[in-house]
């Protein structure tokens, strides 16, 4: 594992020097961050049980393949499109609905979901199936969790180690260096697009929290509590003139820089005339599997380029 | 009745154009970001042709008002006014009063539309020139419409009023069906087909308005020529027959129109309720229930109160948004029971 | 004045025959009262006429067929007052009688001023005038009744259909509502055409009767002619003395069976 520990920020600190967040448009943004995947890692990863899995939940179908237990995996639903090799593109299973009978059918030992849309557990526990809930992390810790007890119930215990000291030892060296880079400045804010009719996310959300690691605000931080995804104002979000622009909605809703900047009255915000809008992934955005790295990874290097 | 006396017959138009200005102004100036709200009115005035003084209002803030808050008031108008005389007109064709603008269909099928251009390619679509998202969604509420006729007529004895409604009701259930058959097959577009359903007059531009407004005019116009017919038809369609009014004729135009007009404002606003039920019938409290009444003032009120409706929804929560539909619904709901309470329903 | 001419008219309602091969010739300004025991057919002849029951057979106001008009033109020609009559509770007496002007408005236009300089004289001759702004749900079953007659008046047909004119009033008020009509129709010059449950009221201010059994006419002519116990009692099937007063009002009188009176 250690050759695959990483390449991570080495590329980063020939800009240390530089001033980060801010209007020097003059600096030249060639810092970058060089990505790690703690999604594909490979070594050696446990021998595994002979238990048959299958997953309903996309982070879970993510992250059992990366600590190795992909040979395990019998089924996946419909969303679960990471890795290909998962297979989830021609899945028939819905996680949202699931069909038990068909899921039955599969002969599997354990089913792995994210939330119990009804009574699912219930019912596969009467066919003796089981089932591992993996609720959507709140925490990076949370996320680590869930890793070490896929890695328990599948005997790659081993693997999950490794794909949790892969993430941990990326995430603190990109947070590092974006800490680093802004020493001196205030806090740059964001406004964090989930879909286009504007509903975004407060720093107390699991994405808000790895923003606030890397030294970002949410505009959406005054709303009441209990309502970490709100629906924002276009007036609060134009007149909050963040500093940047992350758009989770590029493949749901089909936003891109150029779509929000044709937008009637955000042609004059910061974030749209210095070009801070950053275009994100909606799955990796969505999900708290390794993937996390990568979301930082592009949104630690947005912010060193400018 | 005793409150008809206080609006003496020609005041209630004018009265109900004074509180849609009114409405309209409060609207622009009411907003969670911008001037200050009593620096709008002045630059506003300060905008009339002739005048010109500083209202103390920059232009980046104007820009806001102008390109931001004025789009989300105007269509806020237009859908107001639409669903509210859309409503009366169908409560009269139908000869009850609880009917509301979404009964035949129009909001299932649009929302079925919606659901089809989520679920076939949304990406795709996004380099076309026109967004088929509304125009889809128009489609399939005209299209559900079409079929309630159809099946209304096809087993109605003499097209009576009760089979369309019934119609309706089946037409409703299936496009509902559909949708949520083709969701589950596509459950990572449920939020947004739902955030869409709930409304958007949110992120209303002036495409928007643009969009709807040929068809708001072309059917308010058509439902307006038509309200003296609608007093007819209050004594029954055999009644009106020997009166000499086609009535099946009558009453497809006034739905066709009805609907035509409802499904754009869907297309582009979502489902916004109760507006087609309360206003008519605070009109009718206030105004008297005939037709030629109902219908202009309706027009006009149902544009000032869904205009003031929308204020609570932009500053209750700031920075956050309340659903317009939850505000109306809340507004509504109470409203509906005082209605029951102070007045026999059927007509 | 306006002649009505009706041939071998039929209404079937899907596979029930209301009517059956009815043919009748109202005379201009004639009162023709249509009898018969309840489900005889006489509601569907009204209705075939004014249009709304669906019939084969001819139907002829001054020798043009009533199907050669437009709907509006008929109603210029033909008054129909239902049995039941849809009174919406917040219109106001005005605004009722006011709808009886609709077959003269033109296109999408708005009442002429002298629309509602007629409705004004109905009213008047109606003694309604102070109650023109009253709501109707606010009247009394007699008022009603004058509203309604008062409205097909409005509507300045010559032919006028009265379905059951009189029987949601009490005697008082159906005597009054049958004068009215009767004096309407001789200022008017209407010829009329009636459905009638009270055979001695019928008998009264009629010229002529028709006795309609099972869709068919079964005796027509002068009261003196049509109620005679014995038919009454082949087609009603009820025991009633016939008696003729002195001014030549034919009186029906229900008889009470003996088996009743005995027990």
């Amino acid at each position: 594992m250690s050759k695959k520990k990483l390449l991570i920020a080495l590329g980063v600190l020939g800009s240390l020097g530089l001033v980060a967040c801010g209007d020097n448009k003059e600096v030249a943004p060639n810092a970058q961050i060089s990505g790690t995947s703690c999604s594909e890692l490979s070594g050696d990863m446990g021998s595994g049980n002979d238990l048959k899995i299958i997953s309903l939940s996309p982070t879970a179908t993510e992250m059992v393949y990366a600590i190795g237990a992909g040979e395990q995996v019998i089924g996946v639903d419909n969303m679960s499109n990471y890795p290909e090799a998962a297979g989830g593109a021609e899945s028939k299973l819905s996680g949202f609905e699931p069909n038990v009978e068909a899921i039955a059918g599969m002969e599997p030992d354990v089913v792995l979901i994210s939330y119990d849309p009804g009574d699912l557990e219930v019912q596969l526990e009467g066919l003796g199936i089981d089932t591992w809930t993996g609720y959507a992390a709140m925490t990076l810790d949370e996320s680590y969790t869930q890793l070490a007890e896929l890695g328990a119930l599948t005997g790659h215990e081993s693997g999950a180690a490794t794909v949790i000291e892969c993430m941990k030892t990326a995430i603190s060296a990109i947070t590092e260096t974006v800490q680093e880079m802004q020493a001196d400045d205030d806090a740059a804010s964001y406004y964090y697009e989930l879909d286009d009719t504007y509903y975004s996310v407060t720093s107390n959300t699991f994405v808000g929290q790895l923003m606030s690691s890397l030294g970002l605000v949410s505009i959406a931080d005054g709303v009441a509590e209990g309502n970490d995804y709100p629906q924002l104002n276009i007036e609060t979000i134009v007149s909050s003139d963040p500093d940047y622009i992350f758009l989770a909605d590029t493949i749901c809703c089909a936003q891109t820089a150029e779509t929000v900047a044709a937008r009637p009255g955000w042609s004059e915000m910061t974030a749209v005339v210095e070009n801070r809008i950053v275009e994100l992934d909606d799955d990796i955005a969505s999900r708290w599997g390794p993937r996390v790295v990568d979301l930082l990874t592009t949104v630690a290097n947005a912010i060193s380029s400018n | 009745m005793v409150t008809t006396a206080i609006f003496q017959r020609h005041w209630r138009l004018p009265a109900a154009m004074l509180v849609l200005l009114v409405a309209v102004v409060v609207g622009a100036s009411i907003g969670p970001a911008g001037p200050p709200a009593w620096r709008v009115p002045l630059e506003l005035i300060n905008r009339l042709p002739l005048i010109s003084f500083d209202s103390g209002v920059t232009s980046t803030e104007w820009n806001l008002i102008w390109q931001i808050r004025m789009p989300r008031v105007v269509l806020a108008g237009l859908v107001g006014a639409m669903l509210s005389t859309a409503g009366a007109a169908y409560q009269g064709v139908f000869r009850n009063p609880l009917i509301d603008p979404y009964l035949l269909g129009v909001a299932a099928g649009a929302g079925l539309g919606a659901t089809i251009v989520f679920t076939v390619n949304r990406a795709g679509t996004s380099s076309w020139i026109v967004d088929p998202l509304p125009l889809t969604a128009f489609v399939g509420g005209l299209g559900a419409v079409a079929l309630t006729y159809l099946v209304g007529t096809a087993f109605g004895a003499n097209r009576s009023s009760a089979t369309l409604v019934l119609a309706g009701v089946a037409v409703t259930s299936l496009a509902t069906a559909l949708q949520t058959f083709i969701l589950q097959r596509n459950t990572d577009v449920v939020r947004q087909v739902y955030s869409w359903i709930l409304g958007r007059l949110s992120s209303a531009t002036w495409s928007d308005v643009r969009l709807v407004i040929p068809y708001v005019i072309l059917s308010l116009g058509a439902l307006l020529i038509h309200r003296r017919l609608l007093d007819v038809l209050r004594v029954g369609d055999d009644e009106a027959k020997a009166l000499g009014v086609n009535v099946d004729r009558v009453r497809l135009i006034v739905v066709l129109a009805a609907t035509l007009g409802t499904a754009a404002v869907v297309a582009v606003s979502g489902l916004i309720g109760f507006v087609g039920i309360i206003v008519p019938h605070a009109v009718r409290l206030v105004a008297g229930a005939s037709y030629r009444v109902v219908l202009p003032v309706s027009l006009v009120a149902g544009a000032a109160f869904l205009i003031l409706a929308d204020i609570p929804g932009r500053i209750l929560d700031n920075p956050a948004e309340t659903p317009i539909g939850v505000v109306t619904a809340f507004l509504g709901a109470p409203f509906f029971l005082l209605i029951l309470r102070t007045r026999q329903v059927a007509e | 004045m306006t002649s009505l001419k009706i041939k071998s008219l039929s209404v079937k309602y899907g596979r029930h025959e209301a009517v059956r091969d009815f043919e009748e010739n109202v005379r201009p300004g004639e009162w023709l009262c249509l009898i018969g025991p309840n489900g005889a057919g006489k509601s569907s002849v009204l209705r075939a006429i004014v249009g709304l029951a669906p019939h084969t057979g001819s139907v002829t106001i001054d020798d043009t067929p009533v199907k050669s008009r437009s709907v509006r033109r008929r109603a210029q020609l033909v008054a129909y007052v239902p049995q039941v009559p849809l009174l919406p509770d917040s219109m106001t007496v005005h605004e009722y009688v006011l709808l009886g002007r609709n077959p003269y408005v033109v296109g999408f236009s708005n009442e002429s001023r002298e629309d509602f300089m007629m409705v004004e004289e109905v009213l008047r001759r109606l003694d309604l005038v102070g109650y023109s702004r009253r709501e109707l749900s606010s009247l009394s079953g007699g008022e009603r009744q004058r509203v309604v007659i008062a409205r097909a008046l409005a509507q300045e047909a010559p032919l006028l259909l009265l379905d059951e004119p009189t029987s949601a009033l009490d005697i008082g008020h159906q005597q009054q509502a049958l004068e009215l009509v009767d004096r309407m129709r001789r200022e008017h010059g209407l010829t009329v055409v009636s459905a009638m449950h009270d055979l001695t009221l019928a008998g009264l201010y009629s010229d002529r009767l028709s006795l309609m059994h099972q869709g068919v006419v079964a005796a027509s002519g002068p009261a003196e002619s049509v109620l005679k116990a014995e038919t009454l009692a082949e087609f009603y099937g009820v025991s009633a003395t016939v008696h003729t007063d002195g001014d030549g009002t034919v009186v029906v009188i229900p008889k009470r069976s003996d088996t009743a009176r005995g027990s």
